[in-house]
């Protein structure tokens, strides 16, 4: 595999031991070694460009290794909380880390050395979820004291504080427009915020529970909404129309939802140390993950699209979960951290998991991984 | 009254009965005053009318009077006595009649059983009793006999009934005490004491020591009082603040960077007073109250128990009641603001001795350094120099290592910082290139309208009106609405505006400040609306009035063909009578201002995005910065997670 020098640069790829493994990917992986063929001719053509050489290594790493393993290590542990970290997630831009806590700060980290930026503050109560706006210059925070904030992450200062809730706001969505937000609470509804004035504009009240997760799919034209009811309500974002309710046969508490990046899958979590992978549409359940622990937590829980395929949780025993997507087999775990994982993030460009982990640990730790 | 300093009591003397002196409207009440507009009480006795606010009677509790005497009658006749209607208060009324005392006020004052916390917590009960006392506090004061007198009485009404209440467990030393010490901070707040009355809690040594709030140490009797009165020992002081003391940061700073709240198990208030008002503050604040949490190798001796929620829960309350301090935390935030420039000390708040969990029994031993006196209650540390030597300490342990850290491996944002700020200097440069020719613009201009004065000494007689009169056409007036000719109508409708401009003011309160513009904005100081005008100077229609013509002078606008090309000429008109180029100075000078204005606006925005860069790269490595956060590398290869080369 490529070389990494000192200086983080990649190094000269060792490229001549590749070669055959090329033609061997092509006649096992069918069709797949179509695509990656394509690349790799790409490749030769600028061979000298080290751009193109993780392109090249993780693509070809991805034929062969279609059934294989990442190799997540960890790089990086960012201290800095005093209270467990509630959440964490990766700028769209990739540039930054954002991490909401217990301790009522949310702190900004370069997602790239993990190196601490700055910390922001106003809440007066403990935040639960944070999200990034499209152009990552905005931070939607919700927090125990029932406002939800939003920040420009630029001057550090707060620009809303969107207030509403009667209970402690759990989580919170920007849609990809970035105009409005929804967030989820415990008293049971779902809230349309705009982001420019600040004003609710629709509440979705069809739950009779707290409403642990809330997301836009990916043209912001559907909402998802899970809740401890055990109920994972769709809804259609312009009109407040539920469109959708999907209920498994015995209905353990939604712990999270989350649409897939392609918008036609919802990744659902329960309470019931189980992942699902819905198919909404048909309204049934594709793909089923366990092996991790969940009984208790809010765990968030992502797709891992930037190199292999896969499913990304943390877990109440510790450790960070990768499963394949397809074959749903375990992959990876990822020690290190010695409380309940709550949430982990994946990079959107790079291959980066950030997690974060409840009191006892209050620390976010960052892996890579080559593929 | 001279026992109470700060209440301004009117003067005792003339209580009632001197009532009607030949005035027009009756005066009433010991302050001699007609006025009937607020709460008044009367005697029974002597029907005199009295203020309310004056003998400290509010309404509320006069409710729970059935008779009520005035001061000078229960003095000439101590059998008078204040019936109350309150279920309790019969009970303290039987007390008092076996206890002889002239002042029955006397008697509540002292009685700290009953009703003590209704002394203090702001919206809790009526405590008539406690509050007449407090409000009498004077007289009885001012005549210590009846003091020495009645201790017995007191006595025997503290054993009789030392009330319970849901504060008060009645059996506890503090709970049987019955006078404020007058040292602590919650005395020095007493309006007795000469206090704001901010706080409003019991005396420290009061607080019960099962049931209070933040169950406050009380220093049993048999501990031994330290060397100084406790006050001056005590860090959060003057109490008007509540502890959160700017003061104390300039002469304490107990701990530089790290100062853990004291009285470790409630560093709640800290937190909850200081949120959500400023993030400046809350940063500085954070610095001190989350430090200790969990960061094993900072540790003191003693571990800090986490916030405890139900304590946090209740402290919360009590954080309304502070907010009216907002003024004084406004200062803080300044001061703040100062003292975060210097980046060797980073002050922390201290922590408000509002309550300390520990034992009352025992202090623990100071955490200074080498240090075996006890602490301070409320505080770790015995004095000022013990902690700031801790924290001293702790710096030096810790920085160099963090600093190291930080510099192991290239900081990103730093670097995207640097870069910024080039590409903002750049701009800088390009825009007083600008402003530079802007200069000569203007510099031009004006030796142009020089040189059109100057040819007013040769004047010119031709008077051909290029363009035929269509005096048939009218046009409106865009200000006025009048009809006007068409010939005149540029000259009238700058007459016409100027005219409604100048009723309008146009300013921001802030004076024009800029190095080396000539002449921009007007600037005249409005007295009224306390601004200084904004409008170019050149154009102001309030401000400035155009100058008379003199009828020799010269239009001197230069001549154009097709619009753009200088034909080199000057219109030779008499400028009274040029009707195309009326006012062209006046326009071509408002021209350049406005341009350089413009380049003024771009420079300051760009000054405001160079101090954001910058103070974003000040603080992401600060002191503050270094020591609360920490990027631990596991990988001493990988000191950049990017895969690609560095962009």
């Amino acid at each position: 595999m490529f070389v990494r020098n000192v200086a983080g640069t990649p190094g000269p790829p060792i490229t001549i031991a590749k070669k055959p493994k090329y033609r061997a990917a092509w006649s096992r992986a069918g069709r797949l070694a179509d695509q990656t063929w394509s690349f790799i001719a790409m490749a030769t053509e600028e061979s000298g460009d080290a751009k193109a050489e993780p392109a090249l290594s993780s693509s070809t790493n991805r034929s062969q290794k279609a059934s294989e393993k990442p190799d997540y290590a960890l790089k990086f542990t960012l201290v800095g909380h005093t209270e467990a970290v509630s959440s964490v997630k990766f700028s769209p831009n990739g540039e930054w880390l954002a991490s909401s806590s217990a301790d009522k700060v949310i702190i900004i980290w370069g997602a790239y050395d993990g190196k601490y930026e700055k910390t922001l503050y106003g809440h007066n109560q403990e935040i639960s979820d944070i999200d990034w706006s499209s152009d990552s210059s905005c931070l939607v925070s919700a927090s125990d004291d029932k406002t939800l904030k939003i920040w420009d992450v630029r001057s550090g200062k707060c620009l809303k504080t969107l207030k509403g809730h009667s209970n402690y706001v759990f989580c919170c969505n920007f849609n990809p427009l970035s105009n409005l937000i929804i967030s989820g609470s415990f008293d049971e509804s779902v809230k349309i915020w705009e982001v420019k004035t600040g004003k609710c504009l629709k509440t979705l009240s069809a739950h009779s529970d707290p409403v642990s997760a809330v997301h836009f799919n990916c043209n912001g034209s559907l909402i998802v909404s899970g809740s401890y009811d055990g109920v994972c309500r769709i809804w259609d974002a312009a009109s407040g129309q539920c469109l959708k309710a999907l209920v498994d046969e015995d209905n353990p508490p939604v712990s999270f939802v989350k649409f897939s990046p392609n918008g036609k899958y919802i990744l659902i979590g329960t309470l019931d140390n189980t992942l699902k992978l819905w198919d909404y549409s048909r309204g049934r359940c594709l793909k089923t993950y366990t092996g991790h622990k969940n009984e208790k937590y809010c765990i968030f829980a992502n797709f891992s699209v930037t190199g292999g395929k896969w499913i990304v949780s943390g877990s109440e025993d510790n450790l960070v979960y990768i499963w394949n997507l397809q074959t749903k087999e375990i992959v990876q775990k990822l020690q290190g951290h010695t409380d309940v994982v709550i949430s982990a993030a994946c990079h959107p460009t790079e291959n980066i998991i950030a997690s974060a982990a409840l009191g006892n640990d209050k620390t976010i730790k960052l892996w890579m991984s080559n593929y | 009254m001279e026992g109470d300093g700060s209440d301004p009591e009117p003067p005792d003397a003339g209580e009632d009965s001197k009532s009607e002196n030949g005035e027009n409207a009756p005066i009433y009440c010991i302050c001699r005053k007609p006025d009937i507009n607020c709460f008044m009480i009367g005697c029974d006795n002597c029907n005199e009318w009295f203020h309310g606010d004056c003998i400290r009677i509010t309404e509320k509790m006069a409710k729970a009077i059935r008779e009520w005497y005035c001061r000078e009658c229960r003095e000439k006749d101590p059998k008078l006595e204040i019936r109350y209607r309150h279920k309790k208060s019969r009970e303290r009324d039987s007390n008092e009649r076996d206890g002889s005392e002239p002042r029955d006020e006397g008697g509540g004052r002292k009685r700290p059983a009953p009703d003590p916390d209704l002394q203090r917590r702001a919206g809790s009960g009526t405590g008539v009793g406690a509050m007449l006392a407090r409000g009498s506090a004077s007289p009885h004061k001012s005549s210590p006999q009846p003091l020495v007198a009645t201790p017995s009485q007191h006595h025997q009404q503290q054993q009789q009934q030392i009330k319970r209440s849901a504060r008060m467990c009645g059996e506890c030393e503090a709970c049987r005490r019955t006078e404020d010490c007058g040292h602590c901070d919650f005395c020095r707040d007493m309006k007795k004491f000469g206090g704001p009355n901010k706080i409003r809690q019991k005396c420290r040594l009061r607080q019960c020591q099962l049931r209070a709030r933040l169950s406050p140490v009380t220093p049993s009797e048999s501990l031994p009082r330290p060397r100084r009165p406790l006050p001056t020992q005590q860090q959060p002081q003057p109490s008007q603040k509540l502890g959160r003391i700017r003061e104390d940061e300039g002469s304490v700073a107990s701990s530089a960077v790290k100062e853990p709240p004291e009285a470790t198990a409630t560093p709640e208030p800290l937190s909850d007073e200081d949120l959500p008002l400023d993030p400046d503050l809350y940063q500085d604040f954070c610095a001190g109250a989350f430090d200790d949490h969990g960061l094993p190798w900072m540790s003191d001796t003693e571990e800090s128990p986490f916030l405890d929620p139900a304590l946090r829960k209740r402290a919360v309350k009590v954080k309304h009641v502070k907010r009216r301090e907002k003024k004084s935390e406004k200062k803080k935030e300044e001061r703040y603001k100062r003292h975060r420039q210097k980046q060797k000390h980073k002050d922390k708040w201290k922590h408000p001795e509002r309550a300390d969990v520990k034992d009352p029994a025992s202090l623990p031993q100071c955490l200074g350094p080498g240090c075996v006196r006890p602490a301070q209650p409320g505080s770790k540390y015995c004095s000022d120099d013990c902690g700031m030597k801790l924290a001293a300490n702790r710096i030096y342990e810790i920085l160099p290592q963090r600093i190291q850290q930080w510099q192991q491996s290239p900081c990103i944002a730093e670097e995207h910082g640097k870069k910024l700020l080039e590409r903002i200097r750049r701009e800088q440069q390009s825009a007083r290139t600008r402003l530079q020719e802007m200069e000569r613009r203007f510099h031009e201009l004006e030796s142009i309208i020089a040189r059109a004065k100057q040819q007013a000494v040769r004047e010119d007689e031709e008077s051909n009106e290029g363009d035929s009169d269509d005096t048939d056409l009218q046009i409106f007036c865009v200000s006025c609405g009048h009809p006007i000719n068409p010939r005149v109508a540029l000259r009238h409708m700058e007459r016409c505006y100027a005219k409604y401009e100048s009723q309008t003011s146009f300013g921001s309160m802030y004076p024009t400040r800029i190095e080396g513009a000539t002449r921009l904005f007007c600037d005249v100081y409005n007295p009224q609306s306390k601004t200084y005008c904004k409008r170019l100077q050149v154009l102001c229609p309030e401000h400035s009035r155009d100058p008379k013509v003199p009828a020799d002078e010269v239009c001197g606008c230069p001549l154009v063909r097709d619009v753009f090309e200088l034909t080199g000429d000057f219109c030779r008109l008499p400028k009274r009578q040029c009707n195309r180029h009326y006012c062209w100075e006046k326009l071509r000078r408002a021209e350049v201002d406005l341009e350089r204005v413009r380049v003024w606006y771009k420079l300051d925005e760009l000054f405001e995005q160079e101090r954001n860069v910058r103070t974003a790269m000040t603080n992401r490595a600060g002191l503050l910065a270094l020591m609360l956060h920490q990027t631990i590398q596991h990988d001493p290869l990988t000191t950049d997670l990017r895969s690609s080369a560095d962009r």
